[in-house]
C-alpha cells in the first residue's frame, strides 16, 4: 500500500464523507487521500466504475470532488486545509458500495444510449426520466459566488505560459537579453518536470534574475476579438486579461491514457503523477509498482520508485490488461511477445505528454499528427517562430527530455529576444 | 467489466469508437459527437491522443487525415462569477474570435472517388433540413437522391444550436409547424430507430419591458387561438416553475409546458442512416463549387468531385445558401450572422424548462447529460460569416445569466462554439422555386430556428415536390416576395 516518506510535520485534518483525513498542511486532497491508503474518490458519469486520482495535473478530472458545497473541483488541485469539507459525487449510497455500479455489469462492454429502447412506447417514457436522474455530475452550490473584484486589464510585452523546464530556460535568456517578459505558471512553483519528473539528468531549477513570475496563474483562453491578442487569465480568484505584444508559449502537454480493460482502475496513476508524488509530496503510492509504457521513461521512473523503497516490476513493458474490483492488484504486461502476469499494488503509466497544442492553435499557429510519436504537435521553424507573433518551445513540440525541453526554451527566447530588440512589430 | 475506456470522463470505450466507425466516423470531429468523447470536464486532454491513435489503427488514417477536434474555449473550466467580472463595450460591434477558421477545408478528408454522375434530385446542405427532406422523398418512393455536405455531417448550425423547441411563435404558420415538429420529434426514435432526447419541460419567457410584455401577451393569444396552452404569469408564478431565477425586474413571463429541448445530433443520423438504407446518397466532405445551366435551369451541379446531371436542385445550405446560390448567379436576401453559445460543466437536473429573457436575448436550458447549454444574441453582431468564439460574448452571458439565476456563480463553463442563423430580412423562410431557375428550389433563411421547424417543413415539403399539389408554404415563402415588397414579418426571435 501507500506511505509517507517522511512524516507529517504539519498536520492539518479535513473532512471526506464525514470520515476524518489527515494531511501535511498545503498538499493536495488527493494526494493527502493516497497516502491515507485510500482509492476510490469517484464514480464515473455512465457506469459508476470506481475512479481514484490519476494525473495530479488538473487534466484529467479523474479526481473530482465536491469541496465546501463547490462541485467539480479537481481534488489535486486544491489545497488541504483544516475544516475543509469534501464530499465524493455520483455515487449511491457511497462511493465505496454503489449500487448503480450494476450499470457496469449490465452494460458489459458498452452502453448504446443511441438506439436502447428507442421507440419503445412507454418504456422510453420511463427510460428517458431514469436517464435524466442518472445524468450529470455534482450539485446546484446553494450559495451565489463570493464578489469578484473586476477584471484586471493588462499590456505585457512578452508573455511567456509554463515555467517548466522550455519555460524557465526561455525566462533566464530573456532576462539575459533586457527583455521585459511575464511568465505565467499554472502550479504553486515553477519547475514542471525539473521538480516533479523522474529524470534524473534534468538540470536544476533556476528562476531568472529579472522578469515577472507568476505562479497559481492558469490561461483559461487566448481572445482576439477586442484588437491585439489577450491571455484571459485566473489568477488568486481574480480574473486579468493579458494584452501581449509577443507570446513564448512553454506550457507543455498532459498526460495520456494507454489503452487497455479496465486501463484506468483506481492505484494506476500517469507516470509523471508517480513521481510527482514521490519527489514533491513524498508520498510512494503503492509497494510493487508496475511502471509501463515509454521504455526511457519507464527506467528513469523504476530508478526513483527504487530509491524511495518500493518495488518496480515489469518495466518498460507493454500493459494488456488490469486486474482487481476496486483497485488494481495485477498487471497483465506483453514483454517480449510473451503475456506475464504481474501481482502489484500500483501502476504507472509511462508516456511521453500529449502536447497541450489549443493555447498554439488559438493563436493560429498549426498542428499536426506526428506518425512517429502518434501525437498531435505543434509545427514550428527552427527557432521555434509558429506565427508571426508567437513562438514554441518544449514538449509542445513532441515527445523531449527536460534538457532538449529547456535547450527549446533558450532558442526560441533568443529568437523572439532578436525580433523583439528589432523593434520591429510582430 | 473489464471495458478499455477511452474517455474516461464520459466512459467511453473502445467498443463505442468501434460502433462509431462501423456506422460511418472516420474522423475525429465525428467520433466526438457520435460517442461523446471529449466532451467532459477534461475537454480532451485526457483522450483526445488515445481516440486519435485508435482511429489510425482502426479505420486506418494515414497521417494526414488525423485531425484534431476544434478546441474550444476555455482551456480550463472557468467560473461565470470570473467570466461575468470583465467588463466590454456595448457600443463596439464584435469581431474575430477564435479559432480562426472552420478548420473544415482540410483536403485530407475529401473521399476518394467521384460523385455520382446523375441524380434526380440533388440536395445541397447535409444539415437537419437537407437530410429531413432526403428521408421523406425517400419515405414517398423518390430514392434518386444526393446530399451534398461540405464538412462532416453535424458541421453547420444543425450541430451548434441550444437544442429549443417551442410552439411560442408569433405567426399562426410558424406555430402549427413547429406543432407538427414536436409531435414527430416525439415518435422519431419509433419511426427512425434513434434516440433524440425531446425533453418537454417547457419553455419561460422573461418580459423585462412594457413593450415586451405586450408581445408575449399578444402571441399568446394566438397561441390559444391556435390550440397552444401558453399563458401569461406574473413574475411570481413564474418563480413557482423555476424556483432559483431572480425575479428583479421581471415584469411578466410567458410559458408554454409542451414546448422542450432535444439532442440536435441524432436527428441527423436518424435522418441520414435512414435515407441511405432507402438508397439515397449522402456525400461528405463535397463542396459545390459552381452550376451548369442553360435555357433557364440547372443542368448539372458542379463539385470537387464531379458534375451531377440533375433534374431539381433543393438549396438547403443555410446560412451558407447565399454564396452557395451565387454560384448559380442568384442573389438571396439572407445574411449569416454569428450566434454564440457555451456549455457548462454537468449538474445533477434541476433546470426544468428553457428561459429566456426577451429583452435581451439570454437563454438557458439543461440538457439531458446536465449541461447548461445557452447563449445571447449581440445586438451589434455584424453580417457575415464567422464561427469564431469571443471572450466579450463571455462575459455578456456570464453577467446576464448570473443575474438571472446567482446560485450560478461557482458553475464552470466548459465550451463556447459558435454557429450562424441565416437571417433574412422578415425573419420568415425562403421556400420554393427561384425565380428564372423554376428547377432550383430554396429551403432556407430560417433565422436560428430551422432545426425546430425542419421536421414540419421537410414533411411539407417532400409532399409537395412529389404530387406537385399546390401548398401556400411554398407560394407565400418565396424568393419572389422579396422582390414584390411581400414580406411575412415574425417577431418571436431570440437574440
Amino acid at each position: 500500500m501507500s506511505r509517507r516518506l517522511e512524516p507529517i510535520t504539519q498536520p492539518v485534518t479535513f473532512e471526506l464523507d464525514g470520515e476524518s483525513i489527515t494531511a501535511q498542511a498545503g498538499e493536495s486532497v488527493a494526494a493527502a487521500f493516497v497516502a491515507a491508503g485510500r482509492s476510490t474518490l469517484s464514480r464515473s458519469i455512465k457506469y459508476h466504475r470506481p475512479r481514484g486520482p490519476y494525473c495530479f495535473s488538473g487534466g484529467c478530472a479523474q479526481c473530482l470532488v465536491r469541496v465546501d458545497g463547490v462541485p467539480n473541483q479537481y481534488a489535486c488541485q486544491v489545497p488541504a486545509r483544516a475544516g475543509l469539507r469534501v464530499e465524493r459525487q455520483n455515487a449511491f449510497p457511497d462511493a465505496s458500495v454503489d449500487v448503480l455500479q450494476a450499470t457496469d455489469l449490465v452494460f458489459s462492454k458498452w452502453f448504446n444510449h443511441h438506439e436502447f429502447l428507442a421507440g419503445v412506447p412507454i418504456v422510453e417514457k420511463v427510460m428517458l426520466q431514469v436517464a435524466r436522474k442518472l445524468a450529470g455530475l455534482g450539485l446546484l452550490p446553494e450559495q451565489p459566488a463570493p464578489a469578484r473584484a473586476p477584471a484586471l486589464v493588462e499590456q505585457v510585452p512578452v508573455a511567456l505560459v509554463g515555467g517548466g523546464a522550455a519555460g524557465l530556460a526561455a525566462a533566464r535568456a530573456l532576462s539575459e537579453r533586457g527583455v521585459d517578459f511575464t511568465l505565467f505558471e499554472r502550479e504553486g512553483r515553477c519547475g514542471g518536470r525539473l521538480r516533479i519528473g523522474a529524470d534524473d539528468g534534468a538540470p536544476p531549477i533556476t528562476l531568472p534574475a529579472r522578469g515577472a513570475v507568476r505562479t497559481g496563474a492558469t490561461v483559461v483562453g487566448l481572445f482576439a476579438d477586442e484588437g491585439p491578442p489577450c491571455l484571459a487569465v485566473v489568477q488568486a480568484e481574480r480574473l486579468h486579461l493579458v494584452f501581449y505584444q509577443r507570446l513564448l508559449l512553454a506550457n507543455g502537454g498532459q498526460p495520456t491514457l494507454l489503452t487497455f480493460p479496465n486501463n484506468e482502475l483506481p492505484g494506476i496513476f500517469a507516470g509523471r503523477a508517480v513521481s510527482r508524488l514521490i519527489r514533491d509530496h513524498r508520498i510512494l503510492p503503492g509497494e510493487r509498482l508496475a511502471i509501463v509504457g515509454e521504455p526511457d521513461e519507464c527506467r528513469a521512473l523504476a530508478r526513483l520508485v527504487a530509491s524511495a523503497g518500493g518495488t518496480p516490476v515489469a518495466v518498460g513493458a507493454s500493459p494488456v490488461r488490469a486486474h482487481g474490483l476496486r483497485r488494481v492488484d495485477a498487471l497483465t504486461v506483453s514483454l517480449d511477445g510473451r503475456e506475464e502476469r504481474h501481482a502489484c499494488d500500483a501502476v504507472a503509466l509511462c508516456t511521453p505528454a500529449s502536447p497541450a497544442f489549443e493555447l498554439a492553435r488559438a493563436a493560429g499557429a498549426r498542428v499536426a499528427y506526428s506518425p512517429r510519436a502518434r501525437l498531435f504537435v505543434v509545427e514550428a521553424d527552427a527557432h521555434g517562430r509558429a506565427t508571426p507573433s508567437t513562438w514554441v518551445a518544449g514538449e509542445l513540440r513532441g515527445p523531449m527530455s527536460a534538457s532538449a525541453s529547456a535547450e527549446q526554451g533558450l532558442v526560441a527566447a533568443n529568437a523572439l529576444a532578436d525580433d523583439a530588440l528589432k523593434g520591429a512589430t510582430p | 467489466m473489464s471495458k478499455a475506456l477511452l474517455c474516461p470522463c464520459e466512459d467511453v470505450t473502445t467498443s463505442e469508437v468501434e460502433h462509431a466507425i462501423a456506422k460511418g466516423s472516420c474522423d475525429l470531429e465525428s467520433v466526438k459527437r457520435f460517442t461523446g468523447f471529449g466532451t467532459g470536464m477534461c475537454q480532451g486532454k485526457q483522450c483526445l491522443t488515445a481516440v486519435a491513435r485508435f482511429l489510425e489503427e482502426k479505420v486506418p488514417l494515414k497521417a494526414a487525415q488525423v485531425l484534431p477536434f476544434t478546441p474550444r474555449p476555455p482551456l480550463f473550466p472557468t467560473e461565470l462569477s470570473h467570466l461575468a467580472s470583465a467588463s466590454f463595450d456595448p457600443a463596439v460591434a464584435p469581431a474575430g474570435g477564435v479559432p480562426p477558421s472552420l478548420g473544415l477545408t482540410e483536403g485530407a478528408l475529401v473521399p476518394e472517388g467521384r460523385v455520382p454522375e446523375r441524380a434526380k434530385i440533388v440536395i445541397i446542405g447535409g444539415g437537419i433540413m437537407g437530410l429531413a427532406l432526403a428521408w421523406n422523398l425517400a419515405e414517398r418512393g423518390e430514392t434518386d437522391v444526393v446530399v451534398l455536405e461540405r464538412g462532416y455531417l453535424c458541421a453547420g448550425a444543425s450541430g451548434r444550436n441550444g437544442g429549443g423547441v417551442r410552439m411560442q411563435w408569433g405567426t399562426p404558420t410558424l406555430i402549427h409547424l413547429a406543432r407538427r415538429s414536436i409531435e414527430l420529434m416525439g415518435r422519431f426514435a419509433r419511426d427512425l430507430g434513434i434516440n433524440v432526447w425531446l425533453r418537454q419541460g417547457g419553455y419561460l419567457f422573461l418580459a423585462k419591458s412594457e413593450a415586451v410584455v405586450a408581445k408575449l401577451e399578444r402571441s399568446a393569444a394566438l397561441h390559444n387561438k391556435h390550440g397552444v396552452p401558453t399563458q401569461i404569469l406574473t413574475a411570481d408564478a413564474a418563480r413557482d416553475v423555476v424556483p432559483q431565477l431572480s425575479m428583479v425586474g421581471v415584469k411578466a413571463a410567458a410559458w408554454n409546458p409542451l414546448d422542450g429541448v432535444i439532442f440536435p445530433w441524432p436527428f441527423l443520423w436518424g435522418y441520414a442512416q435512414a435515407a441511405k438504407k432507402r438508397g439515397v446518397r449522402v456525400e461528405t466532405f463535397t463542396r459545390v463549387t459552381g452550376f451548369e445551366q442553360s435555357q433557364g435551369r440547372v443542368r448539372k451541379v458542379v463539385t470537387d468531385r464531379g458534375d451531377i446531371a440533375c433534374d431539381t436542385v433543393v438549396l438547403a445550405a443555410g446560412a451558407w445558401s447565399p454564396a452557395v446560390a451565387a454560384l448559380a448567379g442568384v442573389r438571396l436576401p439572407n445574411e449569416p450572422h454569428r450566434h454564440e453559445i457555451c456549455s457548462s460543466e454537468p449538474l445533477k437536473p434541476f433546470l426544468g424548462p428553457l428561459v429566456s429573457v426577451l429583452d435581451s436575448g439570454l437563454y438557458f436550458s439543461q440538457s439531458m447529460r446536465g449541461e447548461l447549454v445557452g447563449g445571447m444574441g449581440d445586438p451589434k453582431e455584424p453580417a457575415g460569416m464567422n464561427l469564431g468564439s469571443t471572450r466579450r460574448f463571455l462575459t455578456r452571458y456570464a453577467q446576464a445569466l448570473t443575474e438571472q439565476l446567482p446560485q450560478l456563480g461557482r458553475i464552470k463553463i466548459l465550451r463556447q462554439w459558435s454557429g450562424p442563423y441565416d437571417v433574412t430580412p422578415d425573419n420568415s423562410p425562403v421556400l420554393g422555386p427561384t425565380p428564372g431557375l423554376p428547377n432550383l428550389l430554396q429551403l432556407n433563411g430560417f433565422v436560428g430556428h430551422g432545426f425546430m421547424m425542419a421536421p414540419a417543413v421537410a414533411e411539407r415539403m417532400a409532399a409537395w415536390m412529389a404530387s406537385g399539389a399546390s401548398d401556400e408554404l411554398f407560394e407565400r415563402f418565396t424568393l419572389q416576395r422579396f422582390a414584390e415588397g411581400r414580406l411575412e414579418r415574425e417577431d418571436m426571435i431570440i437574440g
